[in-house]
């Protein structure tokens, strides 16, 4: 009887076919190639994947199929099931068609398996083995091309062993959207070219290579460095962006040397961007900082042993206890157990609230926690899509891959308001601009225009357009926002790493770990922690005013480097010069730590375990495959450490009891536990908080979550007529450290240079490339003005980071807005 | 008469062929393919052959050989190609000799010599790196002073013949199979091979 119903039911979504004389029923509209695997009968395929659309190139899934007018061989991957389809993948003609183009396949294909990058890992290796004929007949000389030839800066294309499958230019044309290479010639010349002087430069280039059924696009960075047999792997999750793409992080003899990205459904989809995939180098590089080291008045170093160093730090952070305070800024960088680590230590040890992992250049921890949270998923499936502020191409590039992707496809109606034109411009349905100060204002005139927003359902992208504007119009357009789509979800575009777990374990001002305010959770954490502290704390702007008025002794630098980072050279100058005494706990000797009295090595990503939060508040787990340098430790290690030496003790033994703790503690982590996130099939990582099952909707819950209002709407700010609106965004390679100290990086980030609308170009009566005066309220710097039309009048544009000159020297943290005065020499 | 008929035994032996050798002075001569320490050969303009492909390394069961590729220097290449052996290291404290990296080598790079005599005073010295391993000038395997070393226990180092040729075609088998080599040049045919013939100019390689 249920047997009877569930088929009928079937019948209505699905079809009922005959693979290799099995019955089987796949759903209306898939191909036979997926249904075919699905019920574990693999059809060989080059051309074929599963992430793109099919274009029947290569005819390796050859099959004989008979929809009842007699079987014939059709391309699997091109062909759609049917009602009584049968699909024979074993006949003879099936086999001599597969064996067939295979041998066609290496009619010009070389031998030289030995000395590719892809040799045992190999599609065409594997294929050719497994439905190969086992014999050629072509004695013929090969087609011979210059061996590999570079297409960009990252990847290499070898010609010879291209087998024209079209993987890389459909990736480039229709994932990427950067067609920037393409077949090229007719016939036996067909080959895959870049257009003359337009290197194949996308920041999804990696993913090609990835993907190349043979050895034609291989990566420069992992060039002959091993063979797939020499690897070692571990599933990880990227920390490079707040994205978390899966990666499968490998390593050979305790050293990184590639990632590849896993394919899961709710973040990736497989691929990644080159940041992320080629950012293992600066976890090589020589320049990690391998232990402690000590500064003595004399401004010389001095290495010390680590009990010595923990010793110093405890004493500097004892002195700030017990004087004018402490401050403790970063920790995006650190997994969620070490963030819980040093939010316990600074609340319970240390007794100060001052503790922020986001460098004033983020939005309001209150905020992100407390508006409701909007999925990746949601995001490619909702009616409509609203992308304010950031250029997600840029600073969440594989986000920005799934969202172009739902726009393409009409799955979304995709609306932007930003103040430049982005990579999702061409893509959304409309793209708007604004003027830096009336973010609130122009949010305003969108919804009042688009009353369409309103209905069904509406997720909002927001990030912080420019670094050189106060976030409070941010805030107020989220009050807008708020206010105008009740039912609105958002997902918060910050960038840094596991921000958004760093958020989640408190380490924000007034913040306790689970989403949970500080005044709010008194109760609920005063029972199992020992000590909170009586007041809210500084932010990190706040601290580096405090410091730079001498009201601060101690700086702890965790994982941050304030003077590249904070948009206020001058603010972050100034309070270096004003504290008593800076603890760094770092990877590099970055601009900061160098000004800092002691400093901790720490570990990078892949050396310790644990998990990472992104933007969704996904809780994934880390992989740690190789050891860390020299006597480099876990963050949460040190929290301990100091902790002890502070006359305390945080109680934390491992990760897994830390986060059973987290588990126990953090009311929006209940019920994600080690087992919840770890389970078979749970690659997708949990989403926090948990639904709760209905039965234990009566159970007692921790404290409310936090709560957040909107600050009122701000009057924007007057023009000057005579001054360029400074607008500072953020370009994916930069100057940032784990960039530069990636070889492959490095050389990708532009140079510093300020870009106008040649119309300014023309009222101040220079050429474009002009060196020219620029002037702020802080500082007058030197650098080139560049015209590009694609940048609106009364702006002036320039990388927050880029090598040469940070924007952050022109920046008053604290003004609105940032205007420029332009001056010729 | 007891006791003497087993002087009688030694007595007659003294007259006999003697079986014993003066090991180590001179060594019995080895069987052609006995599996000594390892040569890395050179072709005949002196090129490595080894081009790091690791398949050695790879198939190795006591995993003793760990090799590193890199990018051939383009104005002056160590092996024809694109890539060749950056690092090669053997460790002799480990290998069985079993001779899997030599039926794995895809150009004949790696061979083995019937020199098996070495005694190491260290673990270091066990661990033979490509420096070592590499044939001289002459395609000769290089002597360190802890092996033992005779004339003639350098013969037939450098050549090997597959089971097959190297595509693996049966038609090829009863050719001969190896290829120029330095100091030895394009071998004799073993017995059941033929000499390479004018039209077959690379002598069966496929």
């Amino acid at each position: 009887m249920t047997d009877l119903a569930s088929a009928s039911e079937v019948n209505e979504t699905g079809v009922n076919i005959t693979i290799n004389g099995v019955r089987v029923v796949a759903p209306k509209g898939e191909l036979v190639i997926d249904a075919a695997e699905r019920n574990g009968v693999y059809i060989p395929r080059f051309c074929y994947h599963p992430r793109m659309e099919p274009v029947g190139m290569c005819r390796q899934c050859l099959v004989e199929v008979d929809t009842g007018r007699g079987p014939g061989l059709q391309p699997s991957c091109m062909l759609t099931v049917s009602d009584d389809m049968t699909v024979d993948t074993e006949s003879e003609t099936t086999k001599r068609a597969q064996e067939g183009m295979l041998e066609f396949l290496l009619v010009n294909h070389p031998l030289d398996c030995p000395v590719c990058d892809k040799g045992g890992e190999c599609p065409l290796q594997d294929q050719t083995l497994a439905f190969g004929p086992g014999e050629s007949r072509f004695v013929e000389e090969k087609r011979h091309y210059e061996k590999p030839i570079p297409i960009s800066d990252l990847v290499y294309l070898d010609r010879e062993r291209c087998i024209l499958c079209d993987r890389c230019t459909r990736f480039a044309k229709d994932i990427a959207g950067d067609p920037l290479i393409h077949f090229m010639h007719r016939g036996n010349e067909t080959q895959v070219l870049t257009f003359p002087d337009d290197p194949f430069n996308s920041y999804f280039s990696g993913n090609t290579v990835q993907i190349c059924p043979v050895g034609a696009l291989t990566a420069r960075p992992y060039r002959f460095r091993a063979r797939p047999w020499d690897l070692a792997e571990v599933e990880s999750t990227c920390t490079t962006c707040s994205v978390g793409c899966r990666v499968a992080v490998q390593s050979s003899r305790n050293e990184l040397l590639r990632y590849e990205g896993v394919d899961i459904e709710s973040v990736n989809h497989g691929w990644l961007c080159d940041k992320g995939r080629f950012g293992f180098e600066s976890v090589n590089s020589d320049q990690r900082l391998a232990g402690p080291y000590l500064r003595d008045v004399n401004n010389s170093d001095q290495l010390v042993g680590t009990n010595a160093a923990l010793e110093a730090a405890a004493t500097a952070i004892g002195a700030g206890r017990g004087g004018g305070g402490v401050g403790v800024i970063g920790g995006a960088r650190l997994n969620n157990e070490s963030a819980y680590a040093w939010s316990k230590l600074a609340r319970t040890v240390i007794g100060t609230d001052n503790i922020d992992a986001q460098l004033a250049d983020g939005l309001s921890a209150q905020m992100v926690l407390s508006l409701p949270r909007a999925t990746i998923a949601d995001a490619t499936s909702a009616d409509n899509v609203v992308v304010i502020g950031t250029d997600l191409k840029e600073e969440l590039p594989v986000l920005f891959l799934r969202l172009k992707g739902a726009a393409q496809s009409g799955r979304i109606k995709l609306t932007e308001l930003s103040l430049l034109v982005t990579g999702l411009s061409k893509h959304a349905s409309a793209s708007h601009r604004y003027v830096p100060g009336e973010l609130a204002h122009a949010v305003g005139e969108l919804l009042a225009s688009n009353p369409q927003l309103a209905s069904g359902s509406t997720v909002v992208v927001i990030g912080r357009p420019s670094a050189a504007d106060f976030p409070d119009e941010v805030e107020a357009a989220v009050g807008v926002l708020t206010a105008g789509l009740p039912l609105a979800t958002f997902l918060p575009a910050l960038r840094r790493g596991n921000v958004m777990g760093a958020l989640d374990m408190g380490l924000s001002p007034g913040v306790l770990p689970g989403r949970v305010s500080l005044d709010e959770g008194r109760d609920w954490f005063g029972s199992v922690w020992s000590s909170l502290p009586g007041e809210v704390g500084l932010d990190t702007a706040g601290m580096l005013e405090a410091a730079a008025a001498g009201r601060l002794d101690t700086l702890v630098l965790l994982g941050a480097d304030p003077l590249a980072d904070v948009p206020d050279r001058d603010l972050v100058e100034r309070a270096f010069a004003g504290v008593g005494s800076i603890v760094a706990i770092d990877n590099f000797v970055t601009e900061s730590v160098k000004r800092a009295n002691v400093v901790l090595a720490s570990t990078a990503f892949a050396e310790v375990g644990g998990t990472t939060t992104n933007l969704e508040g996904r809780v994934s787990r880390l992989g740690q495959m190789i050891t860390p340098p020299g006597t480099a430790r876990a963050d949460w290690m040190i929290a301990a450490e100091l902790a002890w030496r502070l006359g305390g003790d945080l109680e934390l033994e491992s990760l897994a009891q830390i986060w059973s703790e987290i588990e126990a503690v953090a009311p929006s982590h209940a019920g994600c536990t080690l087992e919840v996130v770890e389970a078979e099939g749970a690659i997708e990582g949990v989403v926090v908080p948990i639904p709760k099952s209905p039965d234990l909707a009566g159970a007692p819950s921790g404290p409310a979550s936090i709560r957040w209002s909107a600050p009122a709407l701000a009057e924007p700010p007057s023009v000057d007529g005579y001054s360029l609106r400074l607008v500072a965004r953020r370009k994916l390679y930069d100057a940032a450290t784990n960039t530069q100290m990636a070889p492959s990086l490095a050389n990708l980030a532009e140079q510093a240079q300020l870009m106008v609308h040649p119309g300014e170009l023309r009222r101040l009566g220079v050429e474009s490339g002009t060196r020219v005066n620029v002037t702020s309220s802080r500082t007058t710097v030197v650098l080139s003005l560049v015209g590009d039309a694609a940048m609106p009048r009364g702006l002036a544009v320039m990388g927050l980071r880029q090598p040469g000159l940070a924007a952050s020297e022109l920046i008053d943290l604290r003004a609105a807005i940032t205007e420029l005065r332009i001056e010729s020499r | 008469m007891g006791y003497l008929d087993g002087f009688r035994v030694t007595f007659n032996r003294l007259f006999e062929e003697r079986v014993t050798t003066e090991y180590p002075q001179e060594k019995r001569p080895k069987p052609e393919r006995f599996h000594g320490r390892h040569v890395l050969n050179r072709y005949e303009d002196g090129m490595e052959k080894c081009i790091g492909c690791e398949l050695c390394a790879g198939v190795c069961p006591a995993q003793c050989i760990y090799v590193r590729g890199a990018d051939n220097p383009i104005d002056d290449p160590v092996s024809p190609g694109e890539r060749f052996g950056y690092v090669y290291e053997i460790n002799y404290l480990r290998c069985i000799h079993c001779d899997l990296c030599v039926e794995a080598c895809p150009t004949e790079a790696i061979t083995e010599s019937k020199m098996f005599e070495f005694s190491f005073a260290n673990r270091q010295d066990a661990i033979y790196t490509k420096d070592e391993l590499v044939v001289d000038d002459d395609g000769k395997p290089q002597r360190q002073p802890w092996e033992l070393w005779h004339d003639g226990d350098d013969a037939l180092t450098s050549g090997w013949m597959r089971a097959t040729a190297p595509s693996g075609s049966a038609a090829h088998v009863g050719q001969v199979g190896w290829s120029g080599e330095l100091g030895y040049g394009v071998r004799s045919p073993e017995l059941g091979q033929t000499a390479p013939s004018d039209d077959d100019p690379d002598g069966g390689q496929g």
